[in-house]
This record gives C-alpha cells, structure tokens and sequence, in this order.
C-alpha cells in the first residue's frame, strides 16, 4: 500500500499500491463488495415481501 | 550563427512540445465533458422512469434507475473494458489487446503517460450506463431490484460491449469484414437494449391489470407525464455528450468516426437536429402525445444514428420521421398482437428504431469508402450487422431471465404488486401528504 513513487520525475502508472500484490488484493474485495450488496438487496428484498404475503 | 540555430531548435522542440501538450489536453477535455453531458441522459432516466410509474411504485422505479447506474460503473471497470478491447475479433478473445482493459492493468488508473484510458473508459462506461437505463424503463413496476440489477449487469457490462466490440470499434468484424457503418450506435446501444429489454419481457409477464381476460389492454397511465416528458427532454440534451463521444478528437488533424473516415461536427449538429424534428413530428402526427413526441424525438435520432456524419439534413429528418413510425407501430404492434407489456415503449424506441436505422443505412448511403482494404458501405452489410445486435441483445436478455425465473426471483410476489413495490419495500414516501402513500412500509388491513 502507499505511494509507488519516491519522486514525480518519470512517474507513469502512480496509483496507490501499483506494483505490489494490493491493487489485486483490493480489486477483490471490491468484486466481494458488489456481489455482496446485490445479495443483500436480495435478502431485503425477500423479507420485505414475505411480510406483504 | 551555430549559437543562434541551437537556440531556435530548442525553441521549436518547445513549441512542438507545447502543442503536443495542448492538444493531448483538449482531448482529454474535450471527452471529460462529453461524459458529463451524459450523466443527463440519466437525469433524464430516472425524471422519466418515475414519472411513468403508478405513484404505488414512483420510488421502487427510482432507486431501480439509479442502482443501474451505480452498479454499472464498478462491474464496467472489472470487465467490460476489457471485453471492448479483447473481443473486436468474434468470440475469441485477442489477450494481447486486451490486456490494457484488465483491472490490474497500469492503465486503469492514474499514469502520467496515459491520458486517454480513463476518459475513454469513463465515456463508454456511460454508455454502458445507457443502455441500463433503457432496458430499466422497460421493466418498471414487476421486476425483482436484485434480479433486475443482474440482468443490468449482464447488458452494460457485458452484452453492449461485447457488439460495441464488434460493432464500434476500428478492427470490429463487423467493419474490417462487411464495411458497417453506425456513427451514433443504434446497434451496438440502442438495438441491443432495446431487445434485451424484449427478452426480458417475454418471461417477466405484463403487469397485472394490464390486459384484460380476452386480451385487450388496458391503459396504465403515468402518475406524471410531465415529469416524465421532462425526463425525455433532458435525454436528449444528454445525447448530444453522447453523439460527441461517437467521434474521434485526432487532435491537429480532421476528426474522424470511430470506423477511421473523415467527419466534421457540424454534419452531426445538421443532422441529429433534422431527425429530431422528424420524430417528433412524426410521433405527433401518430399519437397527439407529448409522452410519445419526445419518444419519437429519441427514435428519430436513432432513425438517423448511424448516417449522422454523412446524411443529406432533410433525409435525416425524413428517417427521424420514419424512426418514429416504426417506434409508435411496433410498441401498438407488441402490445396489442403479441401482448407484451413495456411501460415506456423502450423495445419500439430503441429496438425498432435502431434497426429501422441500421438498415435505412444500407438503403441510402450504400457504397461510401472505408479506410484501408475494409469493404465500403453496403445494404448487406447493415442487414448482417442488424442480426447480431439482435442476437446480442436478445439472447442473453431472454435466457438469463429464463433462469431467473425458473429459479422464483424475477418477479415480485402477487401481493406486493398490488400493495405497491414503494409500500412493500421503500423506507420512504414519496407523497406523505397523500392520504394513501403517508405511511411508508406499512401494509394496510
């Protein structure tokens, strides 16, 4: 994690981790988080209409 | 003397190096903007899509709307960049090109040797986002959040790109083989949507109340058609972020389509205007509603679409009319014969009339050049590019609703239906003030 960089001369790719196994590690959780966020819409959804029927 | 060359040629090497800079600026400008013009076209969506709910469901179709979006942009990141930049080919990935789309790619993030990735990621992200929004509307007042937001996926992130892949880009198939043409992609965005969106209302079933026992419809009215033709308006500002995106900034030199030949924006500004005009007068002419005239201008526009760079202004404005008039009759056609149920007619405007205008290229501007040894423009060319825009939206929309359904998770339950998705399942109301929408979630005796 943290700047790639040491100075700004000749920097190219800079985003934070680049370089290291982190850009893949939070990539995952990332992935982990949308998947996640539709399974818990789907559990809101079944609750909620559980109570309807 | 020796002196003063050295001099000058520093001088010119900054100069150069200053040009060189400005224009890689302005590029990046330039589709910046273009992006943010598009983020109307979903203001623009959400206005429509809520306004053409039953007030039972306004809020239900919001956050629908807006979930689209939202989960677009991430699943984009993680995959379709690198479908558009892998697949231009067919079925069978190109890893090479691909692999600048990868996630993990030095490209996908902040580089400064890289000022085009991210704008032009961020430009077809939102057409990603687009195409969403279209199939949303379509789908409002029935569908399951959860499922709907994974057949959203399905179609921004994996089904538009993969035509946007074959059919919009400069080593496209569909290009280097048959010499398609589509400046303004009523394919690649608007066909496939469109009948992605048409799949998906095959097995999700029409909303109850909609037809009667012997088949007739019944008119399930917006809860505001002014805010819902507002919404279409500003769709339409959006559009023209969008057809800016639809051309190549070369920077020093001419701009070109993303197919490689020349075009001017000013040819795009003549005609996106002409077949606006002809939609809506078209729609006009058919339906004496406001609802379908601003339709008919977005089926007009994509009527046109794939000519904007080339077209005659008043044949531009003759197909806008004649997109419009394949939208109105196909949405008459699919309702009352095949009784399907599309609250907002997105099939008609989008699907027919991006075919109407896949294939209206064929018929008038057949023989134009292409760059290189591509085939110049041809009916057939059109008519082969139109079926697979069909197939890759139809198809996926189609069997992974199947799926959905088998599995019990496409439609809402009967109940919830009839209560209203907002009561059902919405924290708040959207009218407090009426008596009938004052308590949100609860569900009356």
């Amino acid at each position: 994690m943290g700047s790639p960089i040491t100075n700004w001369d000749g920097a190219t790719a800079y985003f934070t981790g680049f370089g290291s196994s982190t850009p893949g590690i939070i990539l995952l959780i990332a992935i982990a988080a949308v998947v996640g966020a539709i399974f818990v819409g789907h559990l809101h959804e079944s609750h909620a209409y559980s109570k309807v029927k | 003397m020796e002196q003063q060359l050295a001099e000058l040629t520093t001088k010119i090497a900054e100069l150069e190096a200053q040009a060189g800079w400005g224009t890689t600026v302005a590029v990046e400008a330039f589709y910046w903007w273009c992006t943010g013009l598009m983020v109307i076209i979903h203001a623009g969506f959400l206005a429509y899509e809520m306004g053409a709910s039953r007030k039972k469901n306004v809020l239900a179709s919001g956050i629908k709307n807006i979930l689209a979006f939202a989960f677009l942009v991430p699943t984009f990141y993680f995959i379709g960049w690198w479908i558009y930049l892998a697949f231009p080919g067919g079925l069978i990935p190109d890893l090479e090109a691909g692999a600048g789309g990868l996630p993990w790619s030095e490209s996908m993030g902040p580089n400064l040797a890289d000022n085009a990735s991210g704008i032009f990621w961020a430009a077809f992200t939102l057409f990603a986002a687009t195409t969403a929004s279209i199939f949303s509307g379509a789908v409002i007042e029935r569908i399951r959040l959860s499922s709907f937001i994974i057949l959203a996926i399905v179609l921004g992130s994996v089904a538009w790109i993969l035509a946007a892949a074959w059919a919009w880009h400069g080593d496209g198939w569909l290009l280097t083989k048959f010499g398609w043409h589509d400046f303004g992609a009523a394919g690649c965005v608007h066909m496939v949507a469109g009948f992605f969106a048409l799949g998906v209302l095959i097995n999700l079933g029409p909303r109850i109340g909609k037809f009667n026992a012997d088949g007739t419809p019944n008119d399930l009215s917006p809860h505001n058609l002014p805010m819902a033709t507002m919404g279409l308006m500003m769709i339409i500002v959006g559009f023209f972020g969008f057809l800016g995106g639809c051309i190549i900034y070369n920077g020093g030199d001419q701009w070109t389509t993303i197919f490689g030949n020349p075009a001017t924006l000013s040819a795009v500004a003549f005609n996106t205007l002409m077949c606006f005009a002809g939609g809506i007068i078209m729609a006009w002419v058919l339906t004496r509603d406001p609802f379908w005239m601003m339709s008919g201008a977005l089926a007009g526009i994509f009527g046109a679409a794939p000519g904007l760079d080339m077209y005659y202004p008043p044949l531009a404005f003759l197909l806008g009319m004649g997109g419009a008039a394949s939208a109105v009759f196909a949405a008459r056609f699919l309702e009352r014969t095949l009784k399907i149920d599309d609250a907002v007619g997105a099939v008609g405007v989008h699907g027919f009339a991006g075919l109407f205008g896949v294939l209206a290229f064929g018929i008038f501007a057949s023989g134009y050049p292409n760059v290189g040894d591509y085939p110049a423009t041809s009916f057939m060319g059109q008519l082969i590019g139109a079926i697979a825009m069909f197939a890759t939206g139809f198809l996926p929309g189609y069997l992974i609703s199947l799926l959905l359904k088998g599995m019990g998770i496409l439609r809402i339950p009967r109940e919830a239906e009839l209560l209203g998705m907002d009561k059902a399942k919405v924290p708040v109301s959207a009218y407090p003030e009426d008596p009938h929408h004052a308590a949100p979630g609860a569900v009356p005796a």
